[in-house]
């Protein structure tokens, strides 16, 4: 299935998209968590403060569905 | 009286006030354009105007010393989060340059009567605020608002001069003189930093109320609507801006708790096993009521809130964002948002700065919780951990100056040299400011950002956690490079008057903004020009802070000996911890990349090459002149240092 991961800040160039700007496209077996997806891109969960899926909050242990975006929020740098 | 306005252009109001408190003189003056072009508005010019017109030896709260106002070049132009104003005086926390900034709408409104920058010297003979609107500028009598609260005084003052005026105050703790007081405006925007409030207190400055219909002209209108709606496209579009509206910094909590650097019960630890409670989920779930942006800005990270305690009347307040949310409630022990925003509601109306404040009350509980401090010193209270009722009397004891209080007032550095009893290795501060909501026991970069931070132990000047995880946490090196790249490109935004959070969060890079820059101003500089100058406000700061406190600078970068002697005890952190070798490390390598000796003392080659020779010349009368550099000038300044986690 299809997944699109967005970032910006920090993360952006962690990410590395490759569709826009701040827009990753990852295509993966159905089932993943964020936290299997994200180690899959070998992207450091670390990094991620805050999951965000159709304006919800989630956590990594969510299993997004064929074609959901999820954007991904690098902490704040310095609050 | 009515002031003479000059023509103003190029981002510029135009006029500069100069006001005597003491005699009630005012004077307009044409604003010093080049003094604006090589100093940058803002935090520079309020830098080198300090380090020219006040003694050495001035008392911070004595009548030579100035407390500034300054609007910068940006702030109420058509450019994103051109919001701040900018205050600055000798700060009673650290005998040092003090500066601090906040958004809202006062500095926009400042510009659009008129005026870059506001000069005040002397000492009001009895309570005054200082009204503008427009021409007109005046000192009233402040009788009628002396001893009310921030958030009190402002809708009082706004019902009595106008809904349409901007109102910054202070409360009973700046009147008081209580070292780390802010200055509050539009409801729950502070400065907070190196005790501004405090100067004005101690001035007899209740208020600045500004009322300004005129206009900014700019460079070139046609460039900076062309790049600035660029800009404005992007952001709008971003992924982040959704969460970011949504949360503010509050959202920040929880990934701090998990990766081991919220200060937890006055940095005892760095994980605090009540997150879930405080966190920015928690926030708005409770206490959300809507969402708040400053002039020009549509990230809308500022939350209006209202805190709920069982037996207190509920009360409303702007918060906790992150620093209030760790400093408040991790670093006090509290479990529930309510108490959190109950707390900062109760330091934003006093007039105490919820950083600072947050430390000190930390700092006394850990003397409690140590049998330091006693119920005898406490008037019967305790003062436990999460406890809002110890925490407001020892607030009120503080705000009041009443027993123990008074040696709080001071500051955790000022109390902890007078409890003694070796407190003064968890007194954390740095400089006398105290710590930011960041451990940076097992984020060694931030610690180094602490040491060295020109105001104290302030994030501010440099945040460096994500750059300590990404090159190794338990590793000093390349850390000092990071800190003074991040120390140049942060504090531009405080010149320039206007909110980092566009660059930090919403990707627009250093590059852009100068591009809106040279629109507005017409200096056509580069994001290298820029950087030189940040380095050069850098070290003027440095020199005056030496040419004050007469010590070679290492002396004052070292933090308390928590942050090397007791290791990090509980949670994803735990055993984790800096050596005293780590630390004298870092600054070893800080010093050799400024160009500094190693005795923390800048070099006459560094100080001649950024155009500060008289600073050199006075250090060097005091015998405080870093020894020449064997190898010359390192090449520390603009991007070369730009680290891979920006």
């Amino acid at each position: 299935m299809t997944i699109f991961l967005k970032a910006g800040g920090q993360l952006r160039a962690k990410l590395n998209p490759d569709v826009d700007y701040y827009t990753r496209k990852v295509e993966i077996d159905g089932g993943k968590t964020i936290a299997e997806i994200l180690d899959a891109i070998s992207l450091n969960p670390a990094f991620v403060a805050l999951i965000h899926v159709d304006g919800k909050l989630k956590d990594l242990s969510y299993t997004p569905s064929d074609g959901q975006t999820i954007i991904l929020q690098p902490p704040v740098s310095g609050g | 009286m009515k002031a003479e306005r000059f023509a103003g252009s190029d981002g510029l109001a135009g006029t500069t006030l100069r006001i005597n408190l003491t005699t009630g003189e005012i004077k307009s003056s044409p604003t010093d354009t080049k003094l604006m072009r090589e100093w940058y508005g803002g935090r520079g010019v309020v830098a080198k105007i300090l380090y020219d017109e006040v003694p050495r030896d001035a008392d911070p709260f004595g009548p030579e010393n100035l407390f500034i106002v300054s609007a910068g070049v940006m702030s109420g132009c058509f450019i994103p989060a051109g919001a701040k104003v900018g205050f600055g005086s000798i700060s009673p926390l650290t005998n040092g340059h003090g500066d601090s900034n906040m958004g809202g709408h006062l500095g926009p409104a400042l510009k659009f009567a008129g005026y870059d920058l506001v000069i005040m010297s002397g000492i009001a003979p009895k309570p005054t605020y200082l009204f503008i609107d427009d021409d007109t500028v005046e000192l009233r009598d402040a009788a009628q608002y002396w001893g009310m609260g921030s958030l009190e005084c402002e809708p009082v003052m706004k019902k009595d001069l106008g809904e349409d005026f901007e109102i910054a105050t202070i409360g009973p703790s700046g009147e008081n003189g209580i070292r780390f007081s802010c200055i509050t405006h539009d409801f729950g925007r502070q400065a907070g930093w190196t005790g501004q409030g405090a100067v004005m207190g101690s001035k007899k400055l209740k208020a600045i109320a500004v009322r300004g219909t005129g206009s900014i002209k700019v460079h070139d209108l046609a460039k900076l609507t062309e790049h600035v709606s660029a800009i404005i496209k992007r952001t709008k579009t971003h992924p982040n801006m959704d969460p970011w509206q949504k949360y503010g910094t509050a959202f920040f909590i929880e990934w701090s708790n998990s990766n081991a650097v919220i200060p937890t019960r006055n940095f005892q630890t760095t994980h605090f096993e009540s997150i879930d409670g405080i966190s920015g989920e928690a926030l708005v779930e409770k206490c959300l009521i809507t969402h708040k942006a400053c002039f020009g800005c549509w990230m809308n990270c500022g939350k209006y809130t209202k805190a709920v305690l069982p037996g207190k009347e509920t009360v409303y307040l702007e918060g906790p964002e992150y620093e209030t949310g760790s400093l408040c409630g991790s670093n006090l022990g509290m479990t529930d948002i309510n108490q959190v925003a109950y707390l900062n509601w109760l330091l934003d109306n006093v007039g105490m700065d919820t950083m600072s404040g947050g430390g000190v009350i930390a700092f006394g509980m850990e003397c409690f919780q140590r049998g330091l401090i006693t119920t005898d010193d406490l008037e019967g209270h305790t003062l436990n951990w999460g406890s809002v009722e110890d925490a407001e009397h020892f607030v009120d004891m503080i705000v009041h100056r009443r027993g123990i209080g008074q040696h709080f007032a001071g500051g955790t550095k000022r109390a902890a040299e007078y409890i003694g009893r070796g407190s003064e290795k968890f007194a954390m501060q740095v400089k006398g400011q105290e710590m930011s909501g960041y451990d940076g026991r097992y984020a060694p970069g931030m610690m180094l950002a602490y040491m060295t931070c020109d105001i104290g132990a302030h994030h501010n000047r440099a945040w460096t956690i994500t750059v300590d995880m990404a090159e190794g946490r338990e590793t000093i090196e390349g850390r000092a490079k990071v800190v003074i790249y991040l120390q140049h490109i942060r504090p531009l935004f405080d010149c320039w008057c206007i909110c980092r959070l566009f660059w930090g969060e919403l990707d627009i890079e250093p590059e852009e903004i100068v591009e809106s820059l040279n629109d507005i101003t017409g200096w056509n500089i580069t994001a290298a020009d820029a950087f030189k100058t940040s380095e050069k406000i850098w070290n003027l700061v440095r020199c005056q802070y030496l040419e004050r406190n007469r010590a070679d600078g290492r002396t004052f970068d070292y933090p308390p000996a928590r942050a090397w002697e007791d290791k990090i005890p509980t949670g994803p952190g735990a055993g984790k911890g800096l050596t005293f070798e780590q630390v004298e490390g870092m600054l070893d390598d800080y010093y050799a990349c400024r160009g500094w000796d190693p005795k923390g003392n800048p070099s006459r080659e560094v100080l001649h090459d950024l155009g500060l020779d008289f600073a050199a010349d006075n250090l060097e009368k005091i015998g405080l002149l870093g020894k020449p550099l064997p190898n010359g000038i390192p090449a520390v300044r603009g991007e070369r240092y730009k680290p891979k986690a920006f």
